[in-house]
């Protein structure tokens, strides 16, 4: 684990992981034909294929009811699906939590517990795990200081600001030196100016640290920014209908964001997501 | 206006209201002797406290007496209130088939069922603090009930993502969250338990060593000791005034922290 502000060295030519890297690495998720159909009768999901490989940063963009917080959920064991399948490291959702197949979730909201500081919501994870020791408060420490919040461990959630509050989120979810973590719109409650810093720090750690990143956003270009593929959905009945890869180099920065490629890029996941969209009404007509 | 007294907020939230309280003793006591009431229909202030010096012996065993049944009450309504929530949240089929008569027990009158205990009871201060129970343990239940039930459904997600025992999500989840909930249910409880108590004992109608103020109150109007019935009420209010203080105070220390009841914003 590093810490943010130490930015890996760009020389370093195993700090720039591009996708095409990635292709032989070892499959983390594999979603196969999934539908998934609520009590209620709504097709949240249907047919849904999708192999998430070891240290990709993929993002699921979509409109609202595309399902793609219910994937994200399926792939955080928090629901069944109703047809089709999911492994988890090529094997069933037993395997999670095993050493080196660790998942942490980050929610929509910061999800803190507001009676607890935030050291004692950091150390939840552990304390759940029944881990504790030295070992573990080190643990605590450098979590804290990975999202830079190394002087509010004894503050309450209330007295954070919307932005501390999510990096105290995150860094519950790094507690137990996730392989896999889910995030499902971290940022999507926060001021364009907290999300563009958070971006840029969730980039750093996913670099630094070798995990697989699994996120959830309605924002183009967030998806263009962070990922190294971007999978488009559309709603009604919720599907997969494009992934794009963003074939540009890591660390990304603020040039990237201006950049003539970063522009292309974020003009053909709109028009995928367009062309989905239009799609979707037709059929639903 | 630049009295500083008047921008501490302390002292105003005391102040204020015993002013109001003063104020209104005085009017009485003058609106008394002003039209020239007799004191066995509305007696004055002073006539009142008067009656507390004299019988101030009496009164104080009778108030025990009193407190003894409401503090008994009290305690057993919230001890076996959780226990009960605590049955009602392992599953909906225990909840859905008993929580109805957790509200039959609401809503029935105790005056009304009050004889009966008091029959079938033979010892006075349990008789009288099952009834005080009976009136004191709903909003226990109800408010600890739903507090257990209302977590954050994203947390329970995460504890069960990470393998949390049942036991784990009880008391690391569940407890800590009903804990506002729980504290609202003591203050209207804590109340009750003081009526029922009172209102279980003027059914009794106990004399002698076990008398309370409800007795003392009942006695007083049979001799026409009005202003005796008056401190023997002043008493009752007073307990009940100083009862549910001390949960706010209770509440507050517990939620000091976090709690948006126990906090002071600032616009």
């Amino acid at each position: 684990m590093t810490i943010p502000g130490s930015v890996p060295d760009t020389e370093d030519s195993t700090a720039v992981i591009s996708s095409a890297e990635n292709a032989s690495a070892r499959p983390v998720i594999q979603a196969r034909s999934v539908d998934k159909v609520y009590a209620n009768g709504t097709i949240a999901l249907k047919g849904a294929d999708l192999d998430i490989k070891q240290g990709e940063f993929v993002s699921l963009l979509g409109p609202s009811g595309c399902g793609k917080s219910t994937l994200l959920r399926i792939m955080a064991g928090l629901g069944d699906v109703t047809t089709g399948s999911v492994k988890w490291w090529e094997q069933d959702y037993d395997v999670v939590g095993d050493k080196g197949r660790k998942l942490a979730f980050v929610f929509q909201n910061a999800t803190l517990m507001p009676w607890a500081k935030v050291r004692g919501n950091v150390r939840l994870p552990l304390d759940l795990e029944k881990d504790s020791g030295p070992a573990c408060e080190q643990k605590i420490d450098q979590a804290l200081n990975m999202v830079g919040l190394s002087n509010f461990g004894e503050s309450y959630p209330r007295e954070l600001s919307g932005g501390m509050q999510m990096r105290a989120s995150i860094a519950r979810a790094l507690v137990t030196e996730p392989n896999l973590l889910l995030m499902d719109e971290p940022f999507g409650a926060l001021d364009e100016m907290t999300r563009n810093k958070l971006n840029d720090d969730i980039l750093e750690l996913w670099q630094a640290n070798g995990w697989t990143i699994v996120f959830v956003t309605h924002s183009v270009y967030e998806a263009v920014y962070l990922s190294s593929r971007v999978v488009v959905m559309a709603a009604r009945p919720g599907r997969i209908v494009e992934e794009i890869t963003i074939d540009e180099p890591f660390p990304r920065g603020p040039e990237f964001r201006v950049s003539q490629n970063f522009a292309e890029y974020c003009r053909r996941v709109s028009e995928s997501l367009e062309k989905a969209s239009t799609m979707g009404q037709e059929q639903s007509q | 206006m630049s009295n500083p007294l008047i921008k501490n907020e302390k002292f105003v939230q005391y102040a204020a209201p015993l002013f109001v309280g003063v104020l209104f003793m005085a009017l009485w006591e003058i609106t008394v002797r002003a039209l020239d009431v007799a004191p066995y229909i509305l007696p004055g202030p002073v006539a009142i406290f008067q009656a507390l010096g004299e019988n101030w012996e009496s009164l104080l065993k009778a108030l025990l007496v009193t407190l003894k049944v409401t503090f008994l009450a009290f305690f057993i309504s919230v001890v076996l209130g959780v226990a009960c929530s605590l049955l009602f949240i392992q599953s909906k089929w225990i909840e859905v088939s008993l929580f109805p008569y957790a509200i039959l027990m609401q809503v029935t009158p105790i005056v009304a069922i009050a004889p009966l205990i008091i029959i079938w009871i033979n010892d006075t201060t349990w008789a009288l603090t099952v009834c005080a129970v009976i009136m004191a343990i709903f909003p226990v239940i109800s408010n600890t009930t739903l507090g257990l039930r209302s977590v954050d459904p994203n947390l329970l997600n995460m504890f069960r993502m990470y393998r949390a025992s049942r036991w784990q999500e009880l008391t690391r989840l569940r407890i800590p969250g009903a804990l506002p909930y729980f504290f609202g249910g003591l203050r209207i409880s804590s109340g009750l338990a003081l009526i029922g108590a009172v209102v279980a004992e003027f059914v009794a109608g106990t004399g002698g060593a076990k008398a309370g103020l409800a007795y003392m109150i009942l006695q007083s109007s049979y001799n026409l000791q009005i202003p005796k019935m008056f401190a023997a009420l002043f008493l009752i209010t007073g307990t009940g005034i100083l009862l549910f203080a001390l949960m706010v105070w209770l509440s507050d220390l517990a939620l000091r922290n976090w709690h948006e009841s126990a906090l002071k914003t600032e616009n």
